[in-house]
């Protein structure tokens, strides 16, 4: 099944300090990995695609590379700044992915999700930035 | 907003949406807590150790509801924030008083979201070697967590909104309300 045929990219970083050399899709993810760093969380960055379609010759035709993955916790993270009309195509990205792949635990955290995070850690810049025009329009 | 006649100032009122548990309701649910860990820890003198300063209320009320002998101590770190995040990693500001190696460790928490927190505190006590060490927490939204940390005593589920009351604050303010309330939106929103 296709659990066996995840493809598997070097990993990126495991402390964003350390590694300055990730580069984030999103300053959101930036923000996120600063966070998990500062609590010492090991993390690292869209270390695997999942595939989530193929077509009748067996090629894959569609793939989700969620953004973080805890190690420790044997977690996938995704990130999201859309506004909530516009993620059509990521949830169902995510429901297809607990089709294929069961026993992969993910979790999306949505833009509203994300913003009050940052207010959470009294980041009113970066939360500003989730609901800025930019973020919105960007399909990640 | 129908608050707790004389217990809360109109200035604090004007910000708040809704009472989501009322003071009757935490006092009842502290009381359980306490008669449950005072059953589980019997013949013990567990050491409780909050981290401050959100427990403090939590904390003081537990502690009166308990009717085992016991210890408390507290402990403080620095959160992520914007005057904090430069120097890269949680601080301690204020380490225990009470060493507790071999001793039975109950951490009392007011509330748990992502978990960080927590597992890093955690991470710290286990690495001095308590006999024993569980986690109670009166408040928890699961629905960001990160981190899955067992959590033997728990008080109440909250629903992943701005709540401020009862220890938990918003901006250091709210935490002496009595009861947990929704933040007007407004509020936060515009960073007040």
């Amino acid at each position: 099944m296709p659990q066996n045929s995840q493809e598997t990219k070097p990993k990126q970083s495991h402390k964003e300090e350390k590694h300055p050399s990730t580069r984030f899709a999103h300053s959101s993810e930036q923000t996120f990995a600063r966070i998990l760093d500062y609590y010492e969380i090991e993390w690292e960055y869209e270390p695997k695609t999942f595939p989530l379609e193929w077509d009748v010759e067996g090629n894959v035709v569609e793939a989700f590379a969620p953004d973080f993955y805890l190690p420790d916790q044997d977690l996938y993270i995704e990130l999201t700044t859309l506004r909530p009309q516009l993620t059509t195509r990521k949830n169902r990205k995510i429901r297809r992915m607990h089709e294929l792949y069961p026993d992969v635990h993910i979790k999306l955290f949505k833009r509203r999700d994300l913003h009050n995070l940052m207010v959470k850690y009294g980041l009113d810049q970066e939360a500003k930035q989730i609901t800025g025009t930019q973020a919105q329009n960007r399909q990640a | 907003m129908n608050t707790e006649p004389g217990k809360v100032n109109q200035v604090l009122e004007n910000d708040l949406s809704e009472i989501l548990i009322s003071s009757e309701q935490i006092k009842n649910r502290v009381n359980e807590l306490g008669k449950a860990i005072s059953q589980d820890y019997s013949g013990k003198t567990p050491l409780m150790i909050g981290v401050l300063k959100g427990v403090l209320i939590f904390m003081a009320d537990l502690l009166r509801a308990i009717s085992i002998p016991l210890e408390v101590d507290f402990m403080a770190v620095t959160s992520y924030s914007p005057e904090t995040r430069a120097r890269g990693v949680v601080r301690l500001i204020k380490d225990l008083e009470i060493p507790i190696s071999g001793r039975d460790v109950l951490f009392v928490e007011d509330v748990v979201d992502t978990g960080l927190t927590l597992n890093y505190l955690l991470h710290t006590l286990k690495s001095q070697h308590p006999a024993s060490l569980e986690v109670c927490v009166l408040f928890n939204k699961s629905k960001h967590r990160l981190i899955d940390i067992p959590l033997k005593y728990k008080g109440f589920d909250l629903p992943d909104r701005f709540v401020v009351g009862y220890g938990l604050d918003y901006r250091e303010h709210y935490r002496n309300l009595p009861f947990v309330a929704l933040l007007k939106p407004e509020i936060f929103q515009s960073g007040k």
